[in-house]
C-alpha cells in the first residue's frame, strides 16, 4: 500500500504533466483542471490502498477516463472523429516527404532553421506544444504516454484499451506528423 | 535484400525514438514553466485528494465531496446509512400498516365477543331469533 508521503510525492511529479496532457485535448486551461482535479481524487478515493508502483499506470488510465467523460459531457466527441478522419485523409499524400531524412535532421538539440538568434527557445517550445495539441486524439494520447510517461508499449495499450500494435501504429503516425509539422514550421538542426 | 529492409525498420525506428526522446524533453521544460495561478491550482486538488486519500484510510470511516470539491468526513464509505434512509419510509409504511391490520381485527373481534356475550348471557334462546314468528313479533310496533 502506498504510503501517503509515496501518494503525495507521486502527485507531485505527475500533476504539471496531466494538466498539459489535458490542455492538448480539450484546449482549455479550467476544464483541463478540473480534470486533473478530478483524476487525483478519484485516485485517492479508489486506489489509495494500492502499492505505489501501480499508481502511474492508474493515474494514467483515470486520467483518459477523465478526458472522455469531459468530451462527452461538452459533447464534442464529433469534432475528434473528424480530427480523425481529416488524419487519415492527409496520411496519403506523405509520398514526397522523405520522413527518415526529416527525422534524422531534427534528432539534435532543437533550434531555428533560419534565423536562431530570432526565435526564442520559448517560442520553439510554444510551437512544439501547438503541433502536439493538434495531433489526432489517439496519437496524441499514444504519444504522450509512451514517450513522455515513459510507458512501456503493453502499458500504454493497457492504459489506452487497444492492442500493442494500435499503440505502435498511433505512435509512429504522431512521430511522422510532428516531424513533418515542425519541418514545414522550420524547427530543425 | 531482406537484412536491408530490417536494416532500414531499425534506423526508421531508432530515428523516431530520438525524435520523439526530443519532443519529450522539449514537452517537460515546458511543463516546468506553467503560469504560477495554475502550480497554485494544483497543489491545492493534490492537498484536497491526500485528504480524501487520508481520511479513507482511517478506519470506518468515510469521505466524500462536495460539488465544490469541499472534502466532508463523516460518511461511512459503504453508505449503509443511506441506503437504510431510504429504506426507513417503507419499513414504518409497512408496519403501520400491519399494526392498522391488527388493530382492526381485535376490534372486530371484540366486538363479535361483546355480541356474543350478550346473546348468551340473556334469558331469550338463542334459537328464537331463527324463529320467523318472533322476527315478526320483533319488527311489529310495542304497542299492538
Amino acid at each position: 500500500m502506498a504510503t501517503e508521503k509515496e501518494l503525495s510525492d507521486f502527485l507531485k511529479s505527475v500533476e504539471k504533466r496531466a494538466w498539459k496532457r489535458a490542455v492538448y485535448a480539450v484546449r482549455d486551461d479550467d476544464a483541463a483542471l478540473d480534470i486533473v482535479q478530478d483524476t487525483m481524487i478519484r485516485l485517492s478515493e479508489k486506489y489509495a490502498d494500492r502499492p505505489a508502483a501501480e499508481l502511474p499506470l492508474l493515474f494514467q488510465r483515470i486520467l483518459s477516463n477523465a478526458t472522455m467523460d469531459w468530451f462527452r459531457r461538452q459533447k464534442v466527441r464529433n469534432q475528434v472523429v473528424r480530427n480523425f478522419s481529416e488524419f487519415e485523409s492527409a496520411a496519403g499524400k506523405e509520398d514526397d516527404f522523405d520522413i527518415l531524412e526529416t527525422l534524422e535532421a531534427l534528432g539534435g538539440p532543437l533550434q531555428s532553421e533560419s534565423a536562431a538568434e530570432s526565435v526564442s527557445r520559448a517560442q520553439i517550445l510554444q510551437t512544439i506544444e501547438a503541433e502536439v495539441a493538434l495531433l489526432p486524439a489517439r496519437q496524441r494520447e499514444a504519444f504522450l504516454l509512451r514517450y513522455w510517461e515513459e510507458l512501456d508499449v503493453a502499458e500504454t495499450a493497457a492504459s489506452m484499451g487497444c492492442s500493442e500494435g494500435s499503440v505502435k501504429t498511433h505512435c509512429s503516425r504522431a512521430v511522422h506528423a510532428l516531424a513533418k509539422a515542425l519541418k514545414a514550421k522550420g524547427i530543425s538542426t | 535484400m531482406k537484412n536491408d529492409n530490417r536494416y532500414e525498420t531499425a534506423a526508421r525506428e531508432a530515428a523516431e525514438s530520438r525524435f520523439a526522446s526530443h519532443i519529450a524533453a522539449c514537452l517537460t521544460e515546458s511543463a516546468e514553466t506553467v503560469a504560477p495561478d495554475v502550480t497554485e491550482r494544483l497543489r491545492f486538488a493534490r492537498e484536497k485528494a491526500l485528504a480524501l486519500a487520508r481520511r479513507s484510510r482511517e478506519g470506518g470511516q468515510g469521505v466524500g465531496v462536495t460539488a465544490s470539491g469541499e472534502v466532508i468526513a463523516g460518511f461511512s464509505r459503504s453508505r449503509w446509512w443511506l441506503r437504510f434512509a431510504s429504506v426507513l419510509p417503507l419499513v414504518v409504511l409497512v408496519g403501520g400498516l400491519a399494526l392498522i391490520q391488527d388493530w382492526q381485527n381485535r376490534t372486530q373481534i371484540s366486538v363479535a365477543a361483546e355480541v356474543d356475550e350478550a346473546l348468551l348471557g340473556d334469558d331469550l334462546p338463542i334459537n328464537a331469533y331463527r324463529d320467523p314468528g318472533f322476527s315478526e313479533f320483533l319488527k311489529a310496533p310495542p304497542n299492538e
